[in-house]
């Protein structure tokens, strides 16, 4: 990410969370947060847990956020956020905290009068990680029609044009489901996994022949000696090995929802 | 293989299916998924810490460093990059590496006392690794990246608690301190479960080869063989190092170097001068009295006492003296005592030190520029502060017993007020001085990676200077045998481990 991108980032972010901005250039953002902001980034549990008990007027703090300090030309005091910087990153975890579940209805444009049909899916976000000295990830956006049971791939990027909303438009009406949303969740799941199956898994032997070829050097080391006479640190070491090269496959549901559409 | 999943999302799903919870944001939906297609990592290889940490620049020779750690090495290694090339930075960028990834939720740091600070400043603020200093109080259980000094961590109960913890990575410097496996030290680290495991160190050999094997069997037991195998091949004489290809190349695998030439950086050039002294006539005397003694008396008849006396001699005679002075104590008949005192008396009426006057000259030659000095002997670093003062000149003395607020003050006032800093030996790890380039090695110690340590103070990144080198030395003394010595174990250093930047210059011996 840019500093432009992660100015527009946090301008959206702040905004979305309906903390005034009260300054702002390209380089860096002032804003007001909201009680329910602070509360979220600003790791001060006992000044909220005070002011519950006092019941005095909430103070909630002002953030000032350098998104470029190289182009930033006036004086101003603040936090430097760049990519890797602490505070993006839990911008991103409060993010990701705020962003998990959503229930959206495409935007009827036709004429007044006509009525549209909304059809619902299931889309979810999945990650999933492979892991074992080393790690690989991979996304699968994956969306499933609740009527049909067709399932769609790269479902985030077919709906990220369209036209959605949190609640439905007049004159617009949707069908009920024939599947019931979490047995969707279940077919999405099994898709996941002949999908892992499917995998090419040789970072998973090669992990293994790795492990094998260290155990045969520890073994050497300690060649001629009797395992009951074997010191503790060759059972730590063993331990190490086998932990260092574990191989893992992962699945973590990034986020996902309910969609009424009508364009797929 | 088992598939773990998570089933956070679903429970989540569920309770807002059955309106028991409101629904999410679209914007922050989105805002949500492309954080993660940016975070995603593709690929099995490659670094991935770059990208997280823009305000850094690393150099080449690091970034290659810590990819083939990472992916050659599977994350065990001895990093033992020269003295000044940013061995802290390569270490960095593996721990954080690990951390992106997942693979490092726990580190444990264990580093000399002297360099605690300046490690949890460089991994809080070049890689904005959460670190903290390990205190008496803590309970390690809250603490993820934790450093701590190895002189406590090896102390109950200390080391209970850390052996409790289960450490993803553990990351050692200045380990040469490991070489000798009988230590409390060594058996510490080796009961340790070292997953990744790096080893810090510029100097993995200082006197013998036996050290490196050391250093490796604590990271990878049997990578060399076992003790016995090891010396049957090796041993033949402790300085005659066969097979050296063989030997390099499992070196090789398990260890990362880098000279300064292999960096592609431009490099401001070491000139080395070993200057050879002949003592003054009364200094000679002193000298050679000093050096019959093992023959008038039994107390002085241990090798390493005559060899103290003689170094320290060619050093200062206030030097000598403390030595001489306390041995005398133990002299018991009258003639071992007289011969005593008359050297006592001989040392007290030298007027002239060879060694001082040529060091004087060289810092007037250095027209003003800062020197360093080092000296062996807390007496003799005494005694140059005050024959300098004499001169009109200004020094500050250093040693590492400095608390770090009086290291940085002394540091501050060699910059800014004093044209020379005398340092001990201690003095030499962990003070950067790349505003000096003149050093003077006042005294030679026995082990070449010292001096090595000590020219790694002025010449490392951000010398702008070429950098004078005196080594100072007395004609025939003990001083000539240090000289062949520091050789000959140059000469092992370098066929094991590679080469080795200029220290000892034109006495250069063929090995």
């Amino acid at each position: 990410m840019y500093p432009q991108q992660i100015h527009q980032y946090i301008r959206r972010f702040f905004k979305e969370n309906n903390c005034e901005i009260i300054r702002e250039n390209d380089h860096f953002i002032n804003v007001q947060l909201t009680v329910e902001m602070d509360k979220r980034i600003m790791n001060r549990p006992f000044y909220w847990k005070y002011l519950e008990s006092t019941g005095d007027e909430p103070n909630p703090a002002q953030l000032t956020l350098i998104t470029d300090k190289n182009r930033l030309q006036e004086a101003i005091a603040g936090e430097v956020v760049h990519y890797g910087s602490p505070r993006l990153n839990q911008l991103f975890q409060v993010t990701k905290e705020l962003g998990s579940f959503v229930q959206m209805y495409e935007r009827a444009t036709t004429q007044s009068g006509t009525q549209t049909i909304l059809t619902p899916w299931v889309g979810v976000n999945y990650k999933i990680t492979y892991s074992s000295d080393r790690t690989q990830e991979t996304l699968y956006s994956l969306g499933i029609n609740l009527m049909t049971g067709a399932i769609i791939n790269g479902f985030q990027e077919s709906i990220s044009g369209l036209n959605l909303e949190s609640s439905i438009s007049p004159n617009t009406f949707h069908l009920p489901y024939t599947i019931k949303p979490l047995r969707a969740l279940e077919r999405l799941d099994a898709v996941i996994e002949n999908q892992i199956q499917h995998d090419d898994h040789t970072w998973a032997e090669e992990a293994k022949e790795r492990l094998r070829k260290d155990l045969l050097v520890l073994e050497y080391f300690y060649r001629g000696i009797e395992d009951e006479d074997r010191p503790e640190c060759y059972e730590s070491e063993k331990k190490a090995m086998e932990e260092q090269y574990e191989t893992r496959i992962k699945v973590e549901i990034i986020n996902g929802g309910l969609f009424y559409l009508k364009s797929i | 293989m088992q598939i773990e999943w998570s089933s956070e999302w679903k429970e989540g799903f569920m309770e807002r299916l059955e309106d028991r919870k409101a629904w999410d944001s679209w914007m922050l939906y989105n805002m949500c998924y492309d954080v993660e297609k940016s975070k995603l990592i593709t690929d099995f290889h490659g670094l991935q810490s770059p990208k997280y940490l823009p305000e850094l620049t690393p150099f080449p020779h690091q970034l290659e460093a810590a990819e083939t750690v990472i992916e050659r090495m599977n994350g065990k290694a001895i990093l033992a990059d020269e003295v000044g090339l940013g061995k802290t930075i390569q270490a960095g960028l593996i721990l954080k590496e690990y951390l992106i990834r997942g693979l490092v939720k726990k580190a444990l740091i264990l580093v000399p006392a002297s360099l605690i600070n300046q490690w949890v400043e460089e991994l809080n603020q070049k890689f904005h690794i959460p670190t903290i200093q390990y205190k008496k109080a803590y309970d390690l259980n809250y603490c993820n990246i934790v450093i701590a000094s190895m002189d406590m961590a090896k102390r109950s109960p200390h080391k209970e608690n850390i052996y409790a913890q289960d450490f993803d990575l553990i990351i050692i410097d200045e380990a040469h301190k490991l070489k000798n496996p009988k230590t409390k030290n060594y058996e510490f680290v080796q009961n340790l479960k070292k997953k990744f495991c790096l080893l810090l160190t510029a100097t993995p050999i200082q006197n013998d080869v036996f050290e490196l094997f050391n250093l490796i069997s604590l990271l990878k037991p049997g990578h060399l063989g076992n003790f016995e195998t090891f010396q049957s091949v090796f041993s033949a004489s402790k300085h005659n190092v066969e097979e050296d290809e063989f030997l390099k190349e499992l070196i090789n695998q398990v260890m990362v170097r880098n000279s300064r030439h292999d960096t592609g950086i431009e490099w401001t050039n070491r000139r080395v001068k070993t200057i050879p002294l002949e003592f003054s006539e009364k200094e000679k005397e002193v000298y050679d009295m000093i050096s019959e003694l093992k023959h008038v008396s039994p107390v002085f008849s241990g090798a390493f006492s005559m060899i103290t006396l003689q170094k320290e001699i060619c050093s200062s005679k206030h030097a000598a003296f403390l030595t001489l002075n306390e041995m005398r104590q133990k002299c018991t008949r009258p003639e071992e005592i007289s011969f005593t005192d008359e050297i006592i008396q001989k040392l007290a009426e030298l007027d002239v030190n060879t060694k001082a006057e040529k060091a004087y000259e060289i810092i007037q030659q250095a027209n003003g520029e800062k020197v360093i000095i080092f000296t062996e002997y807390r007496a003799s670093q005494a005694y140059l502060q005050n024959f300098l003062y004499e001169k009109g000149i200004v020094s500050v003395p250093f040693n590492g017993q400095f608390s770090k607020s009086k290291r940085e003050w002394m540091k501050q006032l060699f910059k800014e007020k004093a044209q020379v800093l005398i340092a001990t030996e201690s003095g030499s790890e962990g003070i950067n001085l790349q505003f000096c380039h003149h050093v003077i090695n006042y005294d030679l110690p026995w082990n070449p990676m010292k001096l090595e340590q000590r020219i790694g103070r002025v010449h490392r990144l951000g010398q702008e200077h070429d950098v004078n080198i005196y080594n100072l030395a007395i004609k025939h003394t003990i001083e000539d045998h240090i000289l062949e010595l520091l050789n000959v174990k140059i000469g092992v250093f370098e066929k094991v481990v590679g080469e080795l930047d200029d220290i000892l210059s034109e006495y250069k011996l063929s090995i």
